[in-house]
């Protein structure tokens, strides 16, 4: 693919063409970038991967193909996605994530790996790291409340049988929160905690969906532990 | 000066050495009136800032071996967390701080800043948020800081004391260009490449017209009438800020108008400069790899 380098405010194509991916934006029924990098287009996938919005998805697309005679041999008719980034995908990983800068925020519905810094019996706090695959360069706060350390008997739930500070959790963003923290939640059998340490300062093991274990000194700690994969 | 804690140089002018053939009187430049001077644009020159920009014009009447009459840099810190105490922003908060240096124009700045600065710092705010996607970047806040390390204040002209604040516009013009640079070189979501440019209303020596000129090198002209600095997105074609100062002689109801036509004009030279340093950035991150 041709490296093709975008500023601002560059005219991409008509916004009925492509769909707006990271990095665009779409100003009076044009794609713009937003950026400074590299254009990329993707293809979408065929639709099998989620069957409920997808569906909805082609209708759309179909009515739009039909009027504006694309000649775009989709098969599925989802529109390309063209997007502006600073590293193109395999340019910025040879060398090593220094051509990436762009710092990234996490959003609601992103899954992020934190580590407990404070709890108290209402929530605890932690310090987001790492959102979907970006390492953040800055640390964002975020809250896991009470009501969001798991789906089931709410009422029963903890906070100091679920996380230990320095604890490394697996959680989900639900909302921007409030002015400081983002709302997280660990709501789901593959959210919680991944790593944990012992009183005694050793890497512990999970041995089930509430226990994890010291191997040196045998005893058990009560956390809300992730699914491993 | 009430800044005790800093060991300050001279309040005031420093005296400007003196050579055995005095500076003659600068004349006006050689360029023409509708050319600006030649711009330097260099991104990513602070590497520890998420996005930098240095910027120079060239002063091209001088003897000097620089040969230089502007010079900026520019860095963006950020995005980042907001301090716990700021309330929720669903946007992206934009501060801006100009800085003189010490020793940037004929009279020496303080340390801390003076209301010159502050007003640089507005006009470039409101110049900026007109082109950035605030909404992209909620609960998150951007630190833009512009250091004037030379002020297009020329010192060999004889004329010290006639010093009327006509280079803040070309300052304030050479700011937002190169902190539009530096904020495209942080990756921050913007509509376009802004760009300032300046026009003025001038009289060349005592018995000429006035007429306006581009990027003005204030020190050439017998007087300065007016002059305006314009901050502009050329692909959008929107102004997002104007600022306009001096007298203009009443005959003329148009002139106003043309004052900011020429700007305009002015804006869309710098963007060339800005997009192609821009380009040049990218290439330049594409190469080693």
């Amino acid at each position: 693919m041709a490296q093709t380098v975008a500023v601002p405010g560059q005219l991409l194509g008509p916004a009925d063409k492509y769909a707006a991916g990271a990095g665009t934006h779409i100003h009076e029924a044009n794609l713009y970038s937003s950026l400074l990098g590299t254009i990329a287009v993707s293809q979408p996938p065929p639709a099998s991967k989620a069957p409920g919005p997808q569906k909805r998805l082609t209708k759309i697309a179909a009515a739009l193909a039909t009027s504006t005679n694309s000649t775009t041999t989709n098969t599925n008719n989802v529109l390309p996605t063209i997007s502006v980034s600073r590293s193109a995908e395999g340019v910025g990983a040879g060398v090593g994530g220094v051509v990436e800068k762009r710092e990234v925020l996490p959003e609601v519905g992103n899954t992020v790996l934190c580590r407990v810094t404070r709890i108290t019996p209402r929530h605890a706090s932690v310090a987001i790291l790492v959102v979907g695959d970006t390492v953040l360069e800055a640390e964002w706060q975020g809250m896991v409340r009470v009501q969001d350390v798991r789906a089931t008997e709410k009422d029963k739930v903890k906070i100091y049988e679920s996380f230990r500070p320095g604890d490394i959790v697996r959680a989900q963003v639900i909302s921007l929160g409030d002015q400081a923290n983002y709302y997280l939640s660990t709501a789901s059998n593959e959210l919680g905690v991944i790593m944990a340490k012992s009183e005694a300062g050793n890497t512990m093991y999970p041995v089930s969906w509430k226990e994890y274990k010291d191997p040196e000194t045998g005893l058990s700690e009560p956390r809300k532990v992730a699914k491993p994969f | 000066m009430s800044d005790r804690r800093r060991i300050n140089g001279p309040v005031g002018q420093t005296a400007p050495p003196v050579y055995a053939s005095a500076p003659g009187k600068r004349t006006a430049r050689q360029l023409g009136d509708d050319v600006i001077r030649k711009i330097f644009l260099k991104t990513g020159v602070t590497p520890s800032a998420s996005g930098s920009a240095y910027l120079e014009v060239e002063d091209p009447s001088t003897t000097s071996p620089s040969g230089t009459s502007l010079k900026l840099t520019c860095t963006v810190h950020g995005p980042r967390a907001l301090p716990r105490s700021a309330p929720f922003s669903p946007h992206i908060i934009l501060s801006t701080h100009v800085k003189y240096a010490p020793f940037a124009t004929r009279h020496r700045r303080g340390y801390l800043r003076d209301s010159s600065e502050r007003d640089l710092g507005v006009h470039l705010e409101t110049a900026l948020r007109g082109a950035i996607i605030a909404d992209r970047w909620p609960k998150s806040g951007v630190d833009i800081i512009v250091t004037i390390i030379e002020g297009d204040q020329n010192r060999d002209s004889p004329e010290y004391e006639r010093d009327e604040g006509w280079d803040m516009m070309n300052v304030l013009s050479g700011c937002i260009t190169v902190a539009s640079a530096a904020i495209a070189d942080a990756g921050i979501d913007c509509v376009d490449t802004v760009a300032g440019g300046v026009a003025a209303l001038v009289a060349k020596d005592a018995k000429s017209q006035p007429s306006i000129v581009l990027d003005p090198d204030v020190a050439g002209y017998y007087k300065v009438f007016a002059a305006c600095c314009v901050a502009y997105l050329p692909t959008r074609d929107e102004v997002t800020n104007i600022w306009f100062k001096g007298q203009l002689p009443g005959a003329d109801s148009m002139i106003y108008n043309k004052l900011v036509e020429r700007s305009l004009v002015a804006c869309r030279n710098a963007n060339r400069v800005l997009v192609q340093s821009l380009n040049e950035t990218v290439r330049q991150a594409q190469i080693p790899s």
